[in-house]
């Protein structure tokens, strides 16, 4: 079976294009997209009389016409922000109002995510190509039972999926981040999860992890290290460990065949643990580019016979 | 879910709590890393011993000053290439995606992996000649056989070059976090180390420079009378000097590309910036390695100026003339830090400013391997290469066959470049194939907005123009003019010694080997059924 995995698209639209794709562009059987599906950032498109203005990238963009609209929202969601057309009354609004920004921001980001499972329909002939979704740190709870809906997707969170005689069990929650994001839990709560979801799990030796967070201290998890701002420290030349450490015991205990992770967008890279081959595809979403791996997993062997990360 | 905005009145982009939401390194670390890339005190001064001698017509500040001007649209086409695909790996990954994967592993591996193993023992002669040889001269010590001038002999290179590459290893080894501290403290250092030879060289005139070069040439070398004693030396070898001008300009073009050697590094660190990128980023980029290279320049033209000044420019230059042809005045590299540290007449003073000024080379030698280590991972994980070539000790987070792969031709090579004859002349090699490196990526940016459209449209850098023309891909232009201008006169002029037979085939060797090394991978994958062609085969939006 030909699997093609991507994760921490942050809301590109041309990167989940691309990830559509990939099923036919790699002749994958399977396409999993590990978690991260939503974007950070919402650009104002302040409409003003006979005319919209917003700020893209540092420069003042006018638009005269809905046909210059429509693509300034779409290089907008290409770069993985979400456009969010408003009054200047609507923008003082959410300057102002608690939490007006993040109601905003929930709308915007379920709209989008609901657009871009319809494309999903379109593209995987309406389910004839398996797709597994599954949220990240950075993904908001609410998204879940979107995917749940999707009769083209599968959510994974939490459950084991049999794929052929291979079992995947997801997890988009990972150790405490100095964002304090959405899906963190402490160590001794991320084991129980996946304790829990691999207990489900019939036979290990075909066990897929695709675990959000990358195990700790393996090269997959290497981030800047970052001062009390939030910037990196010493010219950004000084990479620290940031991955789970429950994730790291999982695969050293469980040894599943494969075992894919997100998270830590520029520390891409492939680490053997054991019999488990372990994968960081990294991200580069805001270039447009898909980075992923194409994997060829043999279930007799219970193993992956065949890897390549590729920048799609 | 906490939210910022960002805009200086109204808001213009709003942003929520999501991890990794990193803006970029400050530009005060930028200007360091630069500054210490084109470092003045190890490349600057050693290039210098060869330059003016081989090229006697020419003016050196004049040419530091042409090639600074030159370099600088390098740093603007770079900046382009940052801010428009902000990636570790750098040239790599920016040929990769615009020129083809085979391209630029070739460009990659030969101008940041094998050529770097000649980078090894050139460090190491630089340690050898601003560090081991002048403590050794100062403190007059007498082991092993011929004291300071030992490090001079095949040995004492090779020896030092074995413990360059080992302090280089260990401390990629013990990881870059207290490196980078140390590197910090070492640019402050080097600094007040400069600063102080400023003031010495300032204050003392002509007369005073006369005066303790000779009384510590015959205190410390038994060479009487050295002043004079080195320019009678200079006029029997024939070796003539120019008068310290600004002309004239054809042979001082000459002198460019061997300014190359210290000048052509600025954009040597800056490959990490943030997701949510806009033109200010740009700005910062650019002004981080510009600054840098600028501070390096205004380094060398207080030197020249003081040089001429208090050194006196024609006894200067006869002292590197001297060492060019083999016979230097005291046996050892005419170190000019140390002369103007006689100035001081207090041995125990002469020695902390020889130390202090070593930071130079302690401040960037550990990065040495860096790069060629993650060269190496990143072709790895394309399949490339051996996944062994990316693994990590697990107990002490070592590198292990990264660093062989580097340790050990370098080693060998170092060898070479102590025992042989020839082979050390060869220093521009190094310049030179990293050149070529560049040069493709100059390329890259020229191109940019024609191979990768969506991407160019997007970039920050698409925005900065001059009179309506943006300003990186022509500013690629005129640096694609600056590395063929140098590879031609590398090419075609003799003075160089890059164009000897057994360079050449030293170089052609690295581009065989990368070639050999690529074609064996797309052959071995292929026959395991991966294919290695789709690495950056981009996958269809529509």
């Amino acid at each position: 079976m030909k699997v093609f995995f991507a994760t921490d698209i942050h809301g590109s639209e041309v990167c989940w294009r691309k990830f559509l794709n990939a099923a036919a562009f790699y002749k994958a059987d399977l396409i999993v997209l590990g978690g991260d599906v939503t974007g950070k950032a919402m650009v104002p498109i302040v409409a003003h009389h006979g005319y919209w203005q917003a700020v893209v990238r540092g420069e003042t963009i006018r638009m005269d016409s809905r046909t210059e609209l429509e693509n300034v929202e779409k290089q907008i969601r290409n770069q993985g922000f979400y456009p969010a057309v408003v009054t200047q009354d609507e923008l003082q609004a959410l300057s102002a109002e608690e939490g007006a920004v993040d109601r905003r921001f929930s709308v915007e980001m379920l709209h989008s995510l609901d657009r871009w499972l319809d494309m999903a329909d379109t593209k995987l002939g309406g389910g004839k190509i398996p797709c597994i979704l599954n949220g990240g740190n950075d993904d908001f709870f609410e998204i879940d039972d979107l995917i749940e809906a999707s009769p083209v997707a599968s959510f994974g969170e939490g459950k084991a999926l049999d794929l052929d005689g291979f079992h995947l069990v997801s997890m988009g929650w990972t150790n405490p981040t100095p964002w304090d994001t959405f899906r963190e839990a402490p160590e001794a709560e991320l084991k129980e999860k996946i304790d829990a979801a691999v207990r489900q799990i019939p036979d290990l030796e075909r066990a897929i992890f695709n675990f959000h967070a990358p195990p700790y201290g393996t090269g997959l998890d290497e981030a800047p290290a970052l001062d009390e701002n939030l910037r990196p420290m010493h010219g950004g030349a000084v990479m620290k460990p940031v991955g789970s450490i429950a994730v790291r015991d999982a695969i050293n205990s469980y040894q599943p065949m494969l075992s894919v992770h997100g998270h830590i967008h520029e520390s891409r890279g492939v680490k053997r643990m054991g019999r488990t081959l372990a994968i960081n595809p990294g991200s580069v979403y805001g270039d447009g580019v898909l980075q992923g791996a194409v994997l060829e997993l043999n279930a007799k062997k219970g193993k992956v016979t065949k890897y390549l990360l590729v920048n799609g | 879910m906490a939210t910022d905005a960002v805009g200086s009145e109204t808001p213009t982009l709003f942003l929520r709590k999501a991890t990794g939401l990193v803006r970029g390194w400050s530009v005060r670390d930028s200007i360091i890393y630069a500054c210490l890339a084109t470092n003045f005190v190890t490349l600057g001064l050693y290039e210098f011993t060869f330059a003016g001698p081989a090229f006697p017509n020419g003016q050196m500040l004049t040419a530091v000053l042409i090639s600074a001007v030159w370099v600088s649209f390098l740093v603007v086409a770079y900046a382009g290439l940052i801010v428009t695909i902000p990636r570790a790996g750098g040239d790599y990954v920016w040929q990769s995606r615009i020129l083809g994967s085979g391209l630029g592993f070739v460009m990659a591996v030969t101008g940041w992996w094998f050529i770097l193993w000649l980078w090894a023992p050139i460090y190491g002669n630089i340690l050898s000649v601003q560090l081991f040889q002048p403590i050794w001269a100062t403190l007059k010590w007498t082991w092993p056989g011929g004291g300071a001038a030992w490090f001079g002999t095949h040995t004492g290179i090779f020896v030092v070059t074995l413990i360059t590459i080992a302090v280089a290893g260990l401390l990629v080894s013990l990881g870059m976090g207290g490196y980078a501290r140390v590197q910090k403290w070492c640019f402050l250092g080097g600094m007040i180390g400069f600063a102080v030879i400023v003031i010495l060289l300032l204050v003392n005139n002509h007369q005073d420079f006369v005066n303790s070069f000779n009384q510590y040439g015959q205190q410390l070398f038994g060479v009487h009378n050295a002043y004079d004693a080195t320019n009678a030396a200079a006029a029997k070898a024939g070796i003539s000097t120019s008068p310290f001008s600004f002309g004239p300009l054809g042979p001082t073009m000459l002198l460019v590309p061997a300014m190359m050697f210290f000048i052509l590094w600025p954009n040597w660190g800056a490959t990490l910036y943030g997701e949510i990128r806009g033109a200010s980023d740009f700005r910062r980029v650019f002004t981080g390695m510009f600054v840098g290279l600028w501070i390096t320049v205004v380094c060398t033209v207080i030197f020249f100026l003081l040089v001429d000044k208090t050194i006196g420019w024609g006894f200067y230059q006869n002292l590197n003339a001297l060492d060019y042809n083999g016979a230097p005045t005291f046996g050892i590299w005419p170190y000019p830090f140390m002369f103007a540290g006689w100035l001081v007449h207090n041995t125990a003073i002469q020695v902390i400013l020889i130390l202090v000024l070593s930071l130079w080379f302690f401040a960037w030698v550990g990065t040495l391997f860096l790069s060629s280590t993650r060269v190496i991972f990143a072709a790895a994980f394309d399949r490339v290469l051996p996944d062994r070539a990316a693994e990590v000790s697990e107990k002490r987070k070592v590198p292990v066959y990264s660093l062989m792969l580097m340790l050990l031709p370098a080693a060998g090579l170092g060898a070479v470049y102590a025992y042989s004859s020839t082979f050390h002349n060869y220093t521009l090699d190094a310049t030179l194939v990293i050149a070529v490196t560049y040069l493709f990526s100059a390329i890259a940016v020229v191109l940019l907005p024609f191979v990768k459209p969506d991407l160019w449209k997007a970039s920050p850098a698409s925005r900065i123009k001059l009179f309506g023309v943006p300003i990186v891909p022509v500013s690629g232009v005129i640096t694609i003019g600056l590395l063929v201008f140098n590879l031609v006169e590398w090419l075609y002029e003799d003075n160089y010694y890059v164009n000897r037979h057994d360079s050449l085939i030293f170089m052609g060797g690295m581009y065989v080997l990368a070639i050999v090394i690529y074609v064996v991978a797309r052959i071995v994958r292929r026959r395991q059924g991966i294919d290695l062609g789709l690495i950056n085969k981009e996958i269809p939006v529509e």
